[in-house]
């Protein structure tokens, strides 16, 4: 309405400038001693299309004007009939129900023997207020209130238009947010980053950040959902590096209860892989993951089909197809630090197909044990060709196990407890390297698994502790440190002032097994962690 | 190949069985509340779940895998909207796949739409605790809010179930009209605690108060989501005695020991509430549970 009534005036302004401005051209014109009558001809004639395009707008005002009442009294028609329906509502009501207050008589309008309103303008919005109008109510209770809802009538065309909440935010095309993670370290052993497996886990004794992130996530169109997180991560020398973690789109809703998504994401390979570093519920990757899926966990460029199968649990079926390529797809074409790796110089093998490319399928399964435990499991595999030698290649089998009470009458998630399990099993053929260097090609059976528990055991406070456990297989031939077994405890105590910001405080007791080349020997590290996130509000995923 | 079209014809039939075996509408609704009013609206025609216990608190709930199956079969959606479920809704969503309650489609209900939320903070920093940058969204709480909500979800009911419309219509107007009737006694029975002071743990009431007439501005929560700490909870003791308050009002999930203790420094009585249906005993209907607040209410401010 208002805008409708502010155009005519905005266009007498604009014609008024623009008569005006011609006016002053005229009289600033120096050629001319007096004015000249075609000049003043023209004026006249500019007036007179001014006045008439003035009549012709006035016209159409009054057009639309009178458009609008009638549809003013089609709407009050309608609320006419509404009120009707309503009246003729509650009288059935009133007479199916004995302690219906409705009375089947309504007193005149204007009558008030009630007296607590049953609107509110302040609520809802009265204009389309589809409910009885104070005159004819016999309560004097409002029943509607603009103030609250100020659209009563959320008419279909409202909802499209209204403004819709996207996921993570109603007013922004991207959601971002920023995690900054540290910790202090101190351990027996002088060079920690030998000890621990994970990239993002502390590197040395004093204070590290190994993980801030930057996150962006929102709906890219209609079809497809887009995410990217970025990570700076400070060395022992305090250079900063950057890595590209993920980038993916995905589609949000195909047919056949299918799922899309392709870039630079974590493999679908056991449950923690996946998962970013704040998410953990310890300091560091658990050494299964670390040794066997490498430091950086199992991602890089790819493409992913997930079907959720038609079965009336959660059941989901994935398949992602990964270069498989560096170190971030470390036990397949992986040239190694120095292109080396256990003891071999490395190939440096390019796709000869499809069939050199990571493969990883995996199955997963969730039921629900009651209203407050829940249960997942998973299995899943990776195959693809590794870097030591030509035809060599690469087989992980992982299972998954997830179990999480959550009290009914939870309070900011509190309380809960979480028991979180995973084993590994890798086939690692290793070749004799480039030319056939490496004295013998060996085939080493790794596996290794862990499993924490979590307890929430007061508002904002967790206590967990978790087992390690890694079996490589020995070897004749070659003395890497990431091949040698051993085992790690470690009991943690968390605190979340809010879900923003959490402190945590971890002890690691690691044993090294002794092997043909290496000595047995045990550490022990105490870490504190601290971390705060900005920006968009996380949502959690199961 | 003739053996795997078969297979896949077999399995499309039975999936089309599946999905036709029952012509109710799929309803799922993230809380409680929304799914009371579903089951009012649509009766036998609607086949409504709801994501979140009423008793747990609204802002943590577990994205659950089992609430991907629900969401992937529902034809209609009813959330709060306004952030509400931010922290568990959107991977559920993401995952579910079902382009019939996809934003902007006629199966998505976001009940704030249409409500002019209150306390929408002119400057959002979480230094004031976990706020809701676009309102407070615990507004079901208000029962003309709940009509306008009810008549949003018989409108989509309509929308998706054409056939069934005229009795979604009716029982909305029925829904509505109930609500005009019972406001009429709720009004009666709160208007001798018109300006009364209440005290609530968590800043969710503001709509109860408005509705009305009482106050509610003093928390046991120094901040939203904001744990309570001694010396904030000594300063609302002294409040509360200044101001004579009568009431506290708890969510099932809060924690009572503290409340307990504010409620014996002050002679305060604990109002055990609940924003949703289901909550408390004998509340399984939207009306049941205003009832319910208002009966709980006015006993501990009436002081008997």
């Amino acid at each position: 309405m208002s805008i409708r009534v502010i155009s005519p005036a905005i266009l007498c302004l604009t014609l008024l400038t623009s008569g005006a401005a011609s006016a002053q051209q005229t009289t600033t014109a120096p050629s001319a001693p007096s004015m000249q009558s075609s000049d003043m001809e023209s004026l006249k004639q500019q007036m007179l299309r001014m006045q008439s395009s003035l009549e012709a707008q006035q016209t159409r005002h009054q057009r639309e004007v009178a458009a609008l009442t009638a549809q003013v009294e089609r709407l009050h028609t309608t609320i006419a009939d509404l009120q009707k329906s309503v009246a003729a509502n509650a009288t059935v009501s009133a007479a199916a129900k004995p302690t219906g207050t409705a009375p089947a008589e309504r007193p005149p309008s204007g009558a008030a023997d009630a007296a607590f309103p049953t609107t509110d303008d302040d609520v809802v919005a009265a204009k389309a207020q589809p409910a009885v109008p104070a005159k004819q109510t016999q309560a004097a209770f409002p029943t509607t209130d603009a103030s609250v809802t100020p659209a009563a009538t959320p008419t279909a065309a409202a909802r499209l238009t209204g403004p819709l909440t996207i996921v993570g935010g109603a007013k922004t095309f991207l959601n971002i947010s920023f995690d900054g993670q540290f910790s202090g370290a101190t351990s027996t052993e002088k060079h920690l980053d030998t000890l621990e497996v994970g990239d993002h886990d502390p590197h040395q004794r004093g204070f590290n950040a190994r993980n801030v992130e930057l996150a962006l996530d929102g709906a890219v169109d209609p079809y497809f959902e887009g995410f990217a997180n970025i990570v700076f991560k400070l060395d022992n020398n305090n250079e900063t590096s950057v890595e590209l973690e993920e980038a993916v789109m995905q589609t949000t809703t195909l047919p056949w209860n299918l799922q899309v998504k392709g870039g630079q994401f974590f493999a679908p390979l056991g449950r923690i892989n996946a998962q970013h570093p704040h998410a953990w519920d310890f300091v560091d990757t658990p050494l299964v993951n670390g040794r066997l899926l490498g430091p950086d966990g199992l991602r890089g460029l790819g493409a992913q089909v997930a079907w959720l199968t038609p079965l009336p649990w959660y059941s989901q079926l994935s398949l992602a197809a990964q270069n498989g390529s560096g170190s971030t797809g470390f036990s397949f074409r992986n040239r190694g630090d120095g292109d080396t790796f256990y003891g071999r110089t490395t190939v440096d093998r390019q796709l000869g197909g499809a069939g050199d490319l990571l493969f990883v399928p995996r199955f997963e399964n969730s039921f629900d044990l009651s209203a407050t435990q829940t249960l997942m499991v998973g299995a899943s595999g990776a195959f693809g060709p590794n870097d030591t030698g030509t035809d060599q290649r690469t087989q992980i089998y992982a299972a998954d196990f997830f179990y999480k009470w959550k009290s009914a009458h939870s309070s900011r998630g509190w309380p809960f407890v979480k028991w979180q399990s995973e084993a590994l099993m890798r086939r690692f053929e290793a070749g004799r390297g480039v030319d056939y260097t490496f004295p013998v090609s060996e085939t080493f059976d790794d596996w290794g698994a862990y499993s924490q528990v979590v307890w929430g055991f007061s508002e904002g406070w967790t206590a967990g502790l978790r087992g390690d456990f890694l079996h490589m297989q020995e070897s004749a031939f070659t003395d890497d440190p990431e091949r040698q077994s051993r085992w790690r405890t470690s009991p943690n105590v968390t605190w979340f002032p809010t879900e923003f910001s959490k402190f945590r405080l971890q002890y690691n007791h690691d044993f090294l097994e002794a092997n043909r080349f290496l000595a047995s020997g045990s550490e022990d590290s105490v870490f504190l962690q601290f971390e705060f996130s900005l920006g968009a509000h996380a949502a959690h995923k199961f | 190949m003739k053996t795997r079209r078969l297979i896949l014809a077999g399995l499309a039939s039975v999936l089309a069985l599946v999905s036709t075996a029952d012509a109710q509408l799929n309803v799922v609704a993230t809380l409680a509340d929304f799914g009371a009013i579903a089951r009012e609206i649509g009766g036998d025609h609607v086949d409504v779940s709801v994501l979140a216990k009423p008793t747990e608190d609204e802002h943590f709930v577990d994205a659950r895998p089992s609430f991907v199956i629900k969401l992937r079969n529902a034809d209609v959606l009813i959330e709060g909207g306004a952030e509400l479920e931010i922290g568990w809704l959107p991977p559920l969503l993401q995952n579910a796949r079902n382009e019939k309650i996809e934003v902007g489609a006629p199966g998505r209900v976001v009940a704030s739409q249409g409500v002019r939320l209150m306390n929408i903070p002119d400057n959002a920093t979480r230094a004031a605790g976990d706020v809701h940058a676009l309102g407070n969204p615990h507004y079901m709480i208000d029962p003309i809010i709940a009509k306008t909500v009810a008549q949003h979800i018989a409108q989509t009911f309509s929308t998706c179930d054409a056939a069934n419309a005229a009795l979604y219509d009716a029982n909305y107007n029925h829904f509505a009209a109930t609500i005009d009737a019972k406001l009429q006694e709720w009004g009666k029975a709160m208007l001798p605690f018109k300006g009364a002071n209440v005290v609530a743990y968590h800043d969710s009431w503001p709509y109860l108060a408005h509705r009305f007439g009482i106050t509610i501005d003093t928390f046991l929560e120094p901040k939203p989501g904001i744990p309570p700490s001694p010396s904030h909870l000594a300063e609302v003791i002294d409040k509360m005695r200044a101001q004579n308050s009568k009431a506290i009002i708890l969510e099932p999930f809060h924690n009572r020991k503290i409340a307990e203790k504010v409620a014996a420094a002050t002679g305060a009585r604990i109002v055990d509430a609940a924003q949703y249906p289901g909550a408390l005993p004998g509340t399984d209907t939207y009306v049941e549970l205003i009832d319910a607040l208002v009966s709980r209410l006015t006993v501990a401010l009436g002081g008997q």
